[in-house]
């Protein structure tokens, strides 16, 4: 921090005053979608990489790109094909001649927010060099480890429809993501008004950094001491035991699906402005934890998300 | 549909194993692989995950099982073979058992093939047995309850449980369910004979005395230790040489055995002493015999109900003895049995079948012309047996054809029959008219209880002979060889100790152990209508039908589960020990009457959204109580739960 000093509760207080500028930065260009919005900062705060699947032309784009203004992040946009190789991603080692020895070109991963569009376009190999990355956050090509910047977040949309010349990802590698969300069709007054209003990419053009990225590992580490009492860690654990009955799903969640339950959980709770979690934050987040890592088991009717919002109906609050 | 876990499955084949293990040990032995194989196969099942048997070959070994069981007992009516059929097809049920559902089925019918044992045998071992059959089943139970139901609401998951948690909560639920069972217990109506028809041959019968005596009979009673009968004095108890208890009388000897006449059974005695005057009163508790007759002390006053006099004063019941009896006696020793004996009835006190015992035949022949006097003869004889070297004895040697010359001259050792029967021959040779009496000699007496055990080995037989002036006059002949047996009892006067250490504490807890057995057998297994009746009368409800008593049962079993309802909650909701929990649900329950239906899964801000759209006059009190019960539940450090108390208890919403 530089500039006039600051008390530590005034900074954090001025920290998470700056988070929700950011928040309604986000919600000023992308209209009527404050939850998906909010699940998105919970993703970045908790520290994992958000997994969109939607149609083409809902937003994926306009989220990604408005959120990776408001937190001032160097953006990076990767546009997944059939023909894109890991080199295309991590970046190259070029032999300089005039020095006698490679040099590193860094790709596109090198940025604070990725957006790797359409990610289940490219071949598997092509996927978990994205994966690894986004894992361990360091790129390591011929024996050489470049570390990836902090914060480090990517958003990687998918195309439910793209069934033709699609690589669907892997339940392992689905895992690496921490939420998934859709976003859907916008609700008709807001479609009067993207249909009226100005154009979103001035809008993005136009809007301003709030946040730093040092800023948002500061958030990071905040949420984190986030409280979670006994009751809370009963009802993460009911849920739990309850996804993994025979009832609902083939599998259930694992314990790493768990913990970042919890840890999302926490993020949730600091956006709320709590310095504790309820069981409003899991009910909030699960859905976007727990639907890209479940699948129903066989001769199942109805989809995913009904089973996720069955469930939580059933588990009571302790 | 589920399929049951493999340790829920264990406790299911072991719930059977425990229920069928009596039914298994008294079954024919070519039935005995029909039920072994099929747990057998069915464990192995389970550990190598076999696939089920296809049906066709389940059908047929159904119908062949069906034909064996056909072929041992001829046909499927009757007590065992029903309980066989039922354990056979449980045992055969285990090859199709995987799914919960059938699992659930095997564990609940083996709780029922557990209680088909009460149809053989209702004592106190039983009555553990049932407990161990019950836990077994309760406890596959909760587990196959576990594998199917969701997770219980606010519970821990107990998924995990360990085996002694499953235990120890089947346990509770039975402890709960025994102030239930009570009532029912109490209230079921009885019905002076059973309900439906328990078979005559019921029950763990000891056979005790029968109706013929040959040498043999009473010794190997001898070291059956099992009760006989049980008696309460009123007042003093009489000296032990004085309780005789009169059993089956003999007559007719066919030179081994001896056995009942016409008399004994059909005539009945013209009269009995004064019950009034009687010194003696007792109640006697007699264990099941399948016989006929009960034990009375000489000469009984009173004859209870299903049960005639007989002329030579046995008590003789019809029916055999199948079920634990108690009855009402008294008693009169001075009574005169026949102060004249008619003419049929001394002859057949004087038969003896011709050609047997010369040498025995001989000697009263001598003894009769030296002693002309019936009473003096008597005397002479029992000093003969006295004198000479008569041995009591557990082991004496067998006898052949002339059982009484062999025993007077030759082996000169025996038992209580071998005298009885040897002095009775030689009373009749000597023109007096003499029969055999059998029953039991003396008691212990429990100092405890404060009553008197007669046991098996307490039987005894003796001789009783007719004299002018005396009518029927007791002689017991081995009182004469060994005095001890009437002052101390069999084993005493053998020289063998009772038990193998005499000492008092073991005594006492001999005493102890068939006090409880008493208990059992007067609170539980003899709670007869009468029982009841006494028990019901000091609440006001004596003399209910049958119907009124059921709708007694019902009411008593209602009003006993409510009152237990709290404790059965507590069970299922451990969490709402919690008072800021108990805070939340009054909470809930004054928004439900308000009309704002929440569920359980309600997370707090949830529920004030949803109770603040319907309550919007109240949305502010609604956050503000919500926020403080978030507080006081999630934070890290709760607020006091007085404000939340007030808070709520001041919460009025009109909806």
């Amino acid at each position: 921090m530089t500039g006039i000093p600051v008390t530590e509760s005034s900074a954090g207080h001025d920290l998470e005053r700056r988070l929700h500028l950011a928040i309604e930065e986000v919600n000023r260009i992308l209209l009527g979608k404050e939850s998906q919005v909010q699940l998105a900062f919970t993703c970045l705060l908790a520290g994992g990489h958000l997994l969109i699947e939607d149609l083409p032309g809902v937003g994926k784009t306009t989220l990604a790109h408005a959120l990776a203004r408001a937190i001032g992040a160097k953006y990076q946009r990767i546009q997944f094909t059939s023909d894109l190789l890991p080199a295309d991603i991590l970046g190259v080692s070029i032999y300089r001649r005039d020095q006698e020895r490679f040099e590193f070109h860094p790709g596109p991963i090198f940025a604070d927010l990725i957006l790797a569009d359409e990610v289940n376009r490219a071949t598997p190999k092509t996927q978990s060099a994205l994966l690894e990355a986004m894992a361990e956050g360091q790129v390591t090509t011929e024996g050489e480890t470049h570390e990836l910047p902090r914060p480090f977040f990517v958003i990687a949309t998918q195309n439910p429809l793209d069934l033709v010349g699609t690589f669907p990802l892997p339940d392992s590698q689905l895992d690496r993501f921490l939420l998934s969300i859709t976003l859907g069709f916008p609700d008709p007054a807001v479609e009067r008004v993207l249909l009226t209003a100005e154009d979103r990419m001035e809008l993005l053009q136009a809007s301003r950094p709030v946040l730093k990225p040092a800023d948002v590992s500061a958030l990071q580490a905040e949420s984190r001491t986030v409280h979670a009492s006994e009751a809370l860690l009963d009802y993460v654990q009911a849920l739990l035991a309850e996804t993994r009955s025979e009832r609902w799903f083939a599998t259930g969640l694992s314990p790493r699906a768990g913990i970042a339950l919890l840890r999302c959980g926490r993020a949730h709770a600091f956006i709320e402005g709590r310095d504790f979690v309820t069981p409003d934050d899991i009910k909030a987040i699960f859905p976007a934890l727990a639907r890209h890592r479940l699948t129903l088991a066989a001769g199942t009717e109805i989809s995913v998300d009904e089973q996720i919002t069955g469930l939580l109906r059933q588990v009571a609050i302790p | 549909m589920k399929t049951a876990r493999p340790r829920d499955m264990y406790w299911v084949i072991l719930t059977f194993c425990v229920a069928m293990l009596p039914q298994l040990l008294s079954m024919p032995a070519q039935l005995m692989p029909i039920i072994v194989l099929p747990i057998a196969w069915r464990l192995a099942a389970e550990r190598w995950a076999w696939r089920p048997i296809p049906m066709p070959l389940r059908v047929l070994i159904t119908i062949i099982t069906v034909l064996a069981l056909v072929a041992t007992h001829g046909g499927l009516m009757g007590r065992r073979a029903a309980i066989g059929l039922l354990t056979l097809m449980l045992s055969l049920k285990l090859l199709e058992t995987f799914k919960v559902r059938d699992a659930r089925i095997v564990a609940s019918l083996s709780l029922f093939l557990g209680a088909t044992q009460f149809l053989f045998t209702q004592g106190i071992p039983m009555a553990f047995y049932a407990v161990s059959i019950t836990v077994c089943a309760m406890v596959a139970l909760a587990l196959l309850h576990r594998r199917e139901a969701f997770m219980p609401v606010g519970a821990v998951p107990a998924t995990g449980a360990s085996i002694f948690a499953e235990l120890g909560f089947s346990a509770r639920l039975l402890g709960l369910a025994i102030p239930v069972a009570l009532v029912v217990f109490l209230f079921f109506p009885r019905w002076s004979s059973p309900l439906w028809g328990v078979p005559e041959a019921a029950l763990d019968a000891k056979t005790g005395l029968s109706d013929r005596m040959s040498p043999g009979t009473i010794q190997s009673l001898f070291m059956d230790d099992s009760p006989a009968f049980r008696v309460d004095f009123q007042g003093t108890v009489p000296p032990r040489q004085a309780l005789y208890w009169r059993g089956p009388v003999f007559w007719i000897f066919d030179g081994i055995t001896w056995s009942s006449s016409y008399y004994g059974r059909n005539i009945r005695a013209p009269e009995r002493p004064d019950a009034d005057t009687a010194p003696w009163r007792y109640r006697v508790q007699m264990e099941p015999t399948e016989q006929h007759w009960i034990f009375a002390l000489d000469y009984p006053a009173l004859v209870p109900d299903r049960t005639r006099l007989t002329l030579d004063y046995q008590l003789f019941s019809p029916r055999s003895i199948t079920r634990l009896r108690t009855y009402e006696m008294a008693s009169d020793p001075e009574f005169m049995d026949s102060p004249n004996l008619r003419r049929t009835l001394r002859q057949a006190a004087l038969e003896l079948p011709a050609d047997f015992n010369p040498r025995t035949r001989a000697l009263i022949d001598e003894w009769r012309r030296e002693t002309p006097d019936d009473r003096l003869l008597i005397t002479r004889i029992l000093r003969h047996f006295n004198r000479e070297a008569f041995r009591y004895s557990l082991n004496p040697p067998l006898l052949g054809e002339h059982t009484v010359d062999e025993f007077m001259f030759g082996t000169r050792s025996g038992f209580c029959e071998h005298y009885a029967s040897a002095f009775t021959v030689m009373m009749r040779m000597a023109g007096i008219p003499a029969r055999v009496v059998t029953g039991y000699q003396g008691g212990w007496f429990n100092e405890l209880g404060g009553y008197v055990l007669v046991r098996q080995s307490d039987a005894h037989a003796w001789s009783e002979v007719w004299l002018p002036g005396s009518g029927w006059t007791r002689i017991d002949p081995t009182a004469a060889v060994a005095p001890d047996r009437v002052e101390s009892g069999a084993l005493e006067a053998l020289g063998v100790p009772r038990y193998m250490m005499d000492f008092a504490w073991l005594r006492r807890m001999k005493n102890g152990f068939d006090l409880v057995q008493r208990g059992w057998n007067d609170w539980v297994i003899a709670f007869s209508a009468d029982r009841q009746l006494n028990m019901l009368r000091p609440l006001g409800l004596g003399d209910l039908s049958a119907f009124k008593l059921v709708l007694a049962m019902v009411m008593g079993a209602v009003l006993v589960s409510l009152l237990l309802l709290p404790l059965v909650l507590r069970l299922r909701h451990a969490a709402r020990r919690d008072p800021a929990r108990r805070l939340w649900l009054e909470f809930q329950g004054r928004l439900a009457r308000a009309g704002v239906v929440t569920r359980a899964s309600h997370g707090p801000m949830e529920l004030a959204v949803a109770a603040g759209a319907v309550l919007v006059g109240a949305r502010q009190e609604i956050e503000h109580i919500v926020s403080l019960y978030q507080r006081i539940r999630y934070a890290p450090e709760p607020p006091p739960i007085t404000e939340l108390r007030a808070a709520i208890r001041a919460f009025q919403p009109n909806g």
